[in-house]
């Protein structure tokens, strides 16, 4: 009965995302939709590693910007047709990921943040310097994939591709939460070291859930690049964007699959209201932070876990596990 | 006599604090094995050394005559040696179940991406959960489960990954009577059924009940080794305890 009703409430929902495009009033509404699954794909991506390990890394946009450059160069440097770029540049960001996984995944806790920022900040340097190749400040753009599509075209078509690639991702978080690839990962989460005594070989889950959300945050970021085409460093690796992943990730729940899209829906729909009534101020980074923080006072395990111990209090009471049968208490009896 | 762990010249320092001297043990494999020794004297640094927690700074540790100096922790659980903690270590946000069927080895890409909770994991699973007495817990949260239990569950977590030889870091600490003594039946049942025990205790009722060896650790090194009525008249152990 519970599972019927999961299937149904997650075909509401499939239908609900394929239809919105039509009745989408305008482009921009359907543009705001575009950035809003693109966050849902960052941030479940981040979800992979974040959610699974409780490896938390500020840093995901190192991934978001080589994907979306790595795209971008393949196409207007060595003439790769644009999905095929898109594909190959997540391919050089796994290459990529497995000694950066293997340097920054040897600290825990606080350092690993840190050394994930870190990575973040000498890619924004490098991209911005490296001005032949990259633009620098200047820019690259992009070639546009379907150039005969006129801008709403353009968003309904981005709008669907955004939404297959989170499928895609979702699916892949869907299957390792199953698997007993995942029960080993949220071991981890909960005690490395117990998980390590208990024979998971950790270092290698990790790398294994590190590279996978590495190439995953590394293809919506070259989806971004064909749909945006344009790229800045200062935009692509931001550590605001990484940031953004991890709140969103936070606040939906990090144990949920949903959790990150619900995320990227409430955060995605509050920043593009405050840019759109506050203009170019910064106040929509501050809304964010005090997004942030309420999250972590009050809901540290996300909305959804809220809602869910929320609608348990209102339903029929369970007794409590200390609470023992007669019976139960023979069964404890010394041996 | 079947070779099963054993240490030579097995050394840790943190600092100037040399925490394991040279220690040069020999358990009894298939018996009960007791390593006592005053606090402070390097028992649980040489068990996290012998089970790859921490890197020793020389020496040598094997078990069935296979190096496993410097291995990897996963590896030494690999090769059949399980362990429980000084504090007691679970999966707090885990339930019950889940806590043990994090201990399910999975063999290649395939096992590996398999739904975890299988019906034969979690028959096995259930076994163990009902042989130290928390099966009607299985669905319970483990943060919920009080200390005892905790400290039965984490036996449980052990026995789910098969170990041939456990290892046991004061299994009494901090609970009741009963529950020691339904810890030290169960000890007596597993060794009966052929696994190794090496118990780091404190309580010496139940060391000198439970084991069939007992080597005694001080200041990082051991100072005396035998049956356990051999051990407790010993003046060298008398003097580390005692001060006499």
């Amino acid at each position: 009965m519970r599972s019927a009703s999961r299937w149904v409430a997650l075909a509401v929902g499939v239908a609900l995302v394929l239809a919105f495009p039509l009745v989408s009033p305008n482009a921009y509404i359907l543009s705001a939709a575009v950035v809003i699954l693109h966050y849902a794909v960052l941030s479940t991506s981040w979800n992979v590693v974040g959610g699974f390990t409780g490896y938390i890394s500020l840093g995901h946009a190192a991934y978001f910007g080589l994907g979306a450059y790595g795209t971008a160069l393949l196409i207007t440097r060595a003439g790769v047709p644009s999905f095929l770029a898109l594909g190959l540049a997540g391919l050089v960001v796994a290459v990529l990921a497995v000694p950066i996984g293997i340097a920054a995944l040897r600290v825990r806790g606080a350092s690993f943040v840190i050394v994930s920022i870190a990575l973040v900040l000498i890619l924004l340097l490098v991209f911005q310097s490296w001005r032949e190749v990259t633009g620098g400040s200047d820019g690259l753009v992009v070639p546009r994939p379907f150039p005969e599509l006129l801008r709403p075209q353009h968003h309904l078509v981005f709008f669907y591709l955004f939404a297959a690639l989170l499928a895609l991702v979702l699916l892949a978080w869907w299957t390792i939460d199953r698997s007993r690839f995942g029960m080993g990962l949220k071991a981890i989460r909960e005690d490395e070291d117990k998980a390590q005594a208990l024979g998971v070989p950790t270092f290698a889950y990790k790398l294994a859930a590190f590279v996978l959300s590495a190439t995953f945050t590394a293809l919506g970021g070259g989806m971004y690049a064909l749909w945006f085409g344009d790229l800045d460093p200062v935009f692509q690796f931001s550590i605001l964007i990484g940031s953004y992943m991890v709140l969103m990730a936070l606040l939906g729940g990090v144990r949920h699959l949903f959790g990150p899209v619900l995320g990227a829906l409430v955060v995605g729909v509050a920043l593009e209201f405050f840019k759109q009534q506050y203009g170019d101020t910064q106040f929509h980074l501050v809304a964010t932070g005090l997004l942030l923080g309420v999250v972590v006072l009050f809901m540290p395990d996300g909305v959804i876990p809220a809602v869910r111990g929320l609608l348990a209090r209102r339903g029929p009471q369970q007794s409590s596990i200390r609470e023992v049968s007669a019976a139960e208490l023979q069964k404890e009896r010394v041996p | 006599m079947t070779a099963g762990l054993e240490t030579r010249e097995l050394t840790k320092a943190f600092g100037g604090v040399v925490a394991v001297d040279h220690a040069t043990v020999s358990f009894r494999h298939g018996k009960v094995n007791a390593l006592i020794g005053p606090n402070g004297s390097g028992k649980t640094t040489f068990f996290n050394c012998v089970t790859g927690m921490i890197r020793p700074d020389s020496g040598t540790a094997s078990y069935r005559g296979k190096d496993i100096t410097r291995t990897a922790p996963h590896r030494v659980a690999a090769a059949g040696i399980g362990r429980s903690f000084q504090l007691c270590r679970i999966f707090p946000r885990m339930t019950v179940m889940e806590n043990l069927l994090a201990a399910v080895r999975p063999q290649g890409i395939g096992a590996l991406l398999r739904r975890s909770g299988g019906a034969a994991d979690v028959e096995r699973a259930r076994g163990w959960l009902h042989r130290v007495g928390i099966d009607h817990l299985e669905a319970a949260e483990a943060r919920d489960l009080s200390y005892g239990q905790q400290k039965l569950l984490e036996l449980a977590g052990v026995l789910m990954a098969e170990p041939e030889t456990i290892m046991l870091d004061e299994p009494a600490g901090g609970v009741n009577p009963a529950l020691i003594d339904r810890i030290a039946a169960l000890v007596r049942e597993l060794n009966a059924e052929g696994r190794t025990f090496i118990v780091v205790e404190h309580n010496m009722e139940l060391v000198m009940s439970l084991s069939d060896h007992v080597v005694v650790f001080d200041r990082g090194r051991p100072i005396a080794e035998g049956p356990p009525a051999d051990v407790q008249s010993d003046p060298a152990v008398l003097e580390a305890y005692l001060g006499v």
